[in-house]
Parts: structure tokens; C-alpha cells; sequence
């Protein structure tokens, strides 16, 4: 009998011997979150939680309000982007000379600051969430000590929940699905709060139009 | 470890003070973070209860949950291992380590592979182990052994970090907390781009979609799932979840029991090696799945402790664990989980001592986020320990005695106001310092509170007596 047999077996086994409290008597009602915000009450609750994680965020009305700021903001640091397709707001047009998924190792390393679009907003907790696939790489949002995030405003879910349920289809077609909340941080030395361990300390976020 | 030993590590980690020191400090530090996380969510007992139903509902569904669970990760190209023992799941991960010529592991925090001790696995076959969780890493250059679920070094100063990073990374002394940790991301970013091997536990699988999903504050582990060219996942047959929808359950309530955040800030879900058209993540994905004992678990009176999802609210909150720490419950996983899970997994042999380092208080199940019943299941444990355990004979008579006396109330009333009066003549200011026999037990550890000098039946008469006239 193989090793997998035996176990699945013995689980089956177990499942009817074990002291498991009723479970289907305990799924409450599901929780539903508040009705969903009308778009401007949700940029703010995003932007707000932002702030409170410590992320530096804009929000901008117009794609030429968008390059201004993400020039700003890169000024003359090395960059590590998503490809140029995958970018919102032809973004790409004022980056020079970025990195890309396609550059070697190293150069990606080196970068000072990765710029990435997202595939959904997260308005209850903060949170950005990129998919992996073609033409972005998860480098960007991960190796330089920066990342700056553009989202549009169409990105913006109410809550993880809204975002699981909604895009089902395209969870299933990425490889891995990274939520990213706040900066990279530690607190394993006397509880005592650190940002930028692995992942970038200094996380900047650009609401689009 | 045998009973005495447990003694005497809380003996010894009730004398060291500054162990102490920081154990109240971070243990009152992370309790009431979540407090707080919890006061300011909505719903909370409703999110509590969706939470505890995804795992109870798991843990009912286990073998059906499993085989949809692999199904779908074969399904996305990721190759599944089953190991029935701790030797099993190491010889598994070292196979792979050694058919795609890896030297270097990369590890993100896992439990289950403190629980296989799959370190010293891999260093025998001559492959590296690298932590990347910034307290494991501590652990791991001092040869020491986690403390804390999700603070591994909370048994540590800052200053004992400083030095051992001096001594064994060559690096100038400093207490400095985020020098220390610039410290670790440049040398662990050395090892995330040279590594060939991805090692990481799981946080909850996903039987629906076949994801793996981990979270990490510093990020080590998306470094670990993205960078090196295959990422072993070795997770406990227990972490599953059946949906989406149950593990965003989970999540809510996990980093607000934990660490006091609404969300961990990064959560990551692998469910397939890299797709045609990526420039990074795994080109290999594996998954072990181990039992190790978890099957027994499930089997018995303790089945429910498998729904857990090791947050460590229940060592923050534990006046045993506050005052004795992780190291003094001898394995893996420490605090009032430890309690029932250690005898779960390893027997309850050498671990029957375990069940009874808890006042029953019941703290822990009160922070649950689950609301696991740790209390009756150490009742449970205590109960099966006192049945395969020969009682003393003078206990079997005394009990009998008792029971004989008890059952003839006149005769009873009489013993009892002896023994009231014998009692009260050995206390001083209301406490009896040391008894004769048997009796001594009690005294050998606390005082014995002298009996009132009035029982209760007494002033019930009395008061009766009042009432009437």
C-alpha cells in the first residue's frame, strides 16, 4: 500500500472516530461587509489606510498628472518595471532605461526603485495585488528598497472577500498571487518595529484617473 | 524528555531574569496589540465563528479536502509527496535537493521543518540550510531554538543579537536594532540570488484552487517562492482549507491574533511553477504533505486542536507560558497549543507532564481566534495519562475512604470539623505552611488556606434560624 493509501485511509478513518465539534452548525450567517462605497469613499478609505501602514500616496486626475508624479517621485533612481504593455497610463513613456523582468539577474538587483501597475486595490486593509504573468515580473515589487504602484481607480475592490470572489478566473491563471500591504517589516528584535528587511521599506502608491 | 526534565527547564527559566523581563514585556506587548485589533473590527464574533467553521469544516472533510487539494496542484504542474513520518518528509526534500543539484536552501519559517528537524537533514547530505526569517536566521547562527510562534526571539536582547552577529558574520558590534537588521537583508540577499533551493512551510492550502498561501511581514517569503529555481512546500496534512472564501476567513482573524495587524503585509498564494512567458518564479514546485502523527490526532479526543492556525495568541495570554516561556515545553510548539499538540504527535509518553502546565484558566480559549477548546482538551490529555498511569495505592484507598465517609453525612460532619479544628491549629495569620503524609504535597509548592471557623452549613443553619424568627 503506498504511503499516500495509508494516509488517506487512516484520515478517512479518523474523520469518523474524532471528537470534531459540528462544524456545519457553526457557520454563522456570512459575513457581508457594509454596502459598497460609492468610488470617492473608497479611494479615501484606500488612501487612509495607506497612510496608517505608512505609505506616501497621490491621487492624480489625468494620465499627464500621473507621468509628472511618477517622474517626481523615480527622479534619478535606476528602475526595475513591469514591461511597458503591462503598465497603466502609457506610464512607461517617462521611465528611461528601466530594467525588466527579461534583464539579467544582477541589473535587477541593482535597481533603486521597482514601478509596477496592480491588478486590484484593496480599500479595507491598503493592500496592493499584482498577478503574476507575462511582462510583470514579481522582482519589481520585491527586490529594489523602493516600489512605486499605479492604480486605477477601476482596480479598487472593497475587501479581500469582493477581490476573491470577483476575480476567481484570474487568480486561477497566475502562478502565484502576492497582496502586498504596507512596507517590508520586522519587529523580531525586542518587538521593536523595523522597515525594509527583505522586501522595500519605502512603498509610494499613484491613484490614477 | 522525561517529567523531570520539564520541571526542572521551568525551574530554570523561572531563575533567569532576564529571560523574565522579556517575557512579560513581549507577551503583554502582543496581547494587547491584538486586543485592540479586535476591538476596532467589525463583526468580530461573526468573523471568529466563519473562521472557526473553515477549519472545522476542513478537518471534518480532511481525506476528501486532501485528494481535491492535490488533484488541482498536479493539475497546475506542481508534483505532490506524501510522508507518513518526520525521516519520510526530510528523505523526500533531500531527494529533490540532490536530483536538481541545489547546495544552497533558502527557508522561509516552518514549523513543520523545526518539527522534522530537517536542517540537520539537509547539512548531513551536504546541503545548506539557510533561515531567512530574521529571528529563525538569530536562531539558527546561535544554535538555538525558537521561543515564541511567531517571535522566535523573544528570549533575546538586542545586545545578545549584536554580539552573536559580530561573532559569527564578522561584523562590528552594535545594539542598534536597525543596523542589526540592515545587517540580515544584506547578507540574506546574498542567499536569495545565489540559492537553488526554495524551502517553505505553509500557512493554508487551498484545496478548491490547489494554492499554497504563506505570510510574512519581511517578505522572505515571496523571496523564497520567487527567486530559486524550485520551492519545496512542506505542510502538515491539517493546513487545509476548503475555498477562497474560508481562507480569506482565516485571514482575517490570523495577523490580528498574531501580531495585532488587520493583514500580514504580504500574503502570498503559490499554486503552480512559472508560466510560460515569466521571467521568475520556481520552474519546479513541490509539495510534501506529512502526516507525523496528525492522523492519530484525529482519531481522538483532541481532534479540534488540529484547526489550528498558529497564531500564538494563546501563549500570549497563558499565565504558565508568561512566567516559564517556549523552551521550557521541550519541542516544537510551545504554550497551551503545545500542550495538546506535542502528546498528539509524539505520544504521550515522555509528554504526559505537558497537559498539566496550565491553570485551566481558560484564557486561551477566550483569544482563540478559532476558539479551539484548549481546556477540555487538556482535560482530555490528563485524563488519558491518569488511565495508562498506575495511580498510587494510598490514593485508590483514600479515595474509597473519602468516598465512605462522604456518603454518611453524620460521620462526615464529624471528620470534618476534626480535621476543621486539627487544621486550624497548625495555621498562622490564616495559612498552613507545611503538612503532615500525603498532605505535604500540596505544601511542599504553595501555603494551605486554613479552613473558616464557621463551614458553610453552620451559617446556613444560622441564618435559617434568623430568617424564622
Amino acid at each position: 500500500m503506498s504511503v499516500r493509501t495509508a494516509i488517506l485511509d487512516r484520515v478517512r478513518h479518523a474523520q469518523r472516530t474524532g471528537r470534531i465539534p459540528g462544524a456545519a452548525a457553526l457557520s454563522g450567517p456570512p459575513t457581508r461587509g457594509p454596502e459598497r462605497p460609492a468610488p470617492p469613499a473608497l479611494i479615501e478609505r484606500f488612501v487612509g489606510e495607506l497612510a496608517a501602514l505608512g505609505v506616501e500616496s497621490f491621487v492624480e486626475s489625468s494620465p499627464d498628472d500621473v507621468h509628472a508624479r511618477v517622474k517626481a517621485i523615480v527622479g534619478a533612481r535606476s528602475v526595475l518595471a513591469w514591461d511597458a504593455r503591462q503598465l497603466p497610463y502609457d506610464v512607461d513613456r517617462v521611465l528611461v532605461g528601466a530594467a525588466r523582468g527579461s534583464s539579467p539577474r544582477d541589473v535587477q538587483a541593482a535597481a533603486q526603485i521597482g514601478v509596477t501597475g496592480c491588478d486590484a486595490a484593496i480599500a479595507e486593509t491598503g493592500s496592493l495585488v499584482l498577478l503574476s504573468g507575462e511582462g510583470k515580473p514579481r522582482t519589481a515589487s520585491l527586490l529594489p528598497p523602493a516600489h512605486l504602484a499605479i492604480v486605477r481607480q477601476t482596480d479598487l475592490c472593497d475587501s479581500m472577500s469582493e477581490f476573491f470572489r470577483e476575480r476567481a478566473a484570474d487568480i486561477a491563471a497566475a502562478a502565484c498571487c502576492t497582496v502586498i500591504t504596507g512596507p517590508s517589516r520586522t519587529a523580531d528584535i525586542e518587538l521593536t518595529l523595523t522597515l525594509g528587511v527583505h522586501g522595500p521599506g519605502e512603498v509610494i502608491v499613484i491613484v490614477g484617473p | 524528555m522525561t517529567p523531570t526534565a520539564f520541571v526542572e527547564r521551568a525551574e530554570g527559566a523561572l531563575a533567569d531574569a532576564q529571560l523574565q523581563i522579556a517575557l512579560s514585556r513581549a507577551t503583554g506587548t502582543l496581547g494587547s496589540r491584538r486586543a485592540s485589533a479586535f476591538e476596532s473590527l467589525e463583526n468580530a464574533d461573526a468573523v471568529r465563528d466563519a473562521a472557526r467553521a473553515a477549519r472545522m469544516n476542513a478537518i471534518a472533510n480532511l481525506s476528501g479536502l486532501l485528494e481535491r487539494f492535490e488533484s488541482k496542484l498536479i493539475a497546475n504542474g506542481a508534483h505532490v509527496h506524501w510522508a507518513e513520518t518526520a525521516e519520510q518528509a526530510n528523505h523526500i526534500v533531500v531527494g529533490i535537493a540532490r536530483r536538481t543539484g541545489a547546495t544552497r536552501a533558502v527557508k522561509s519559517k516552518s514549523m513543520v521543518s523545526e518539527e522534522t528537524h530537517l536542517n540537520e537533514a539537509l547539512e548531513q547530505a551536504g546541503v545548506t540550510p539557510i533561515e531567512t526569517d530574521l529571528g529563525e536566521y538569530i536562531v539558527q547562527l546561535r544554535h538555538d531554538r525558537p521561543s515564541h510562534i511567531i517571535a522566535p526571539i523573544i528570549h533575546l536582547t538586542r545586545q545578545q543579537v549584536g554580539r552573536v552577529m559580530e561573532e559569527r558574520l564578522n561584523v562590528p558590534y552594535t545594539d542598534d536594532t536597525k543596523t542589526l537588521a540592515a545587517t540580515a537583508r544584506a547578507k540574506l540577499r546574498e542567499e536569495f540570488l545565489r540559492a537553488d533551493l526554495g524551502i517553505s512551510g505553509a500557512n493554508f492550502g487551498v484545496a478548491d484552487t490547489g494554492s499554497i498561501c504563506l505570510v510574512t511581514n519581511e517578505g522572505n517569503g515571496r523571496m523564497v517562492t520567487t527567486m530559486p529555481r524550485v520551492h519545496v512546500v512542506l505542510m502538515g496534512i491539517e493546513k487545509l482549507v476548503a475555498s477562497m472564501a474560508d481562507l480569506d476567513a482565516c485571514l482575517k482573524v490570523l495577523a490580528r491574533s498574531g501580531t495585532g495587524q488587520k493583514i500580514t503585509v504580504y500574503t502570498t498564494m503559490v499554486r503552480a511553477p512559472r508560466r510560460p512567458g515569466d521571467t521568475d518564479g520556481p520552474e519546479e514546485l513541490h509539495v510534501v504533505l506529512l502526516d507525523n502523527g496528525r492522523s492519530r490526532i484525529l482519531a481522538g479526543d483532541t481532534a479540534e486542536i488540529l484547526g489550528c492556525i498558529r497564531c500564538g495568541a494563546c501563549l500570549n495570554v497563558c499565565p504558565v507560558y508568561r512566567n516559564i516561556g517556549g523552551h521550557a515545553y521541550g519541542d516544537t510548539y510551545p504554550g497551551p497549543v503545545g500542550a495538546v499538540v506535542t502528546p498528539g504527535l509524539r505520544g504521550l509518553g515522555p509528554w504526559r507532564e505537558l497537559p498539566h502546565a496550565s491553570s485551566l484558566c481558560g484564557a486561551c480559549r477566550d483569544v482563540c481566534p478559532v476558539r479551539l477548546d484548549i481546556p477540555r482538551m487538556l482535560l482530555a490529555l490528563r485524563a488519558a495519562a491518569a488511565a495508562d498511569d498506575p495511580q498510587p495505592k494510598s490514593l485508590a484507598w483514600g479515595m474509597k475512604a473519602f468516598g465512605w465517609i462522604a456518603s454518611r453525612p453524620a460521620l462526615y460532619r464529624a471528620m470534618a470539623r476534626v480535621g476543621r479544628l486539627a487544621l486550624r491549629a497548625r495555621a498562622r495569620d490564616g495559612w498552613i505552611g507545611a503538612l503532615p503524609g500525603l498532605a505535604g504535597g500540596w505544601t511542599k509548592a504553595r501555603d494551605f488556606p486554613a479552613p473558616a471557623a464557621r463551614t458553610f452549613q453552620d451559617q446556613w443553619r444560622a441564618r435559617g434560624k434568623g430568617r424564622a424568627s
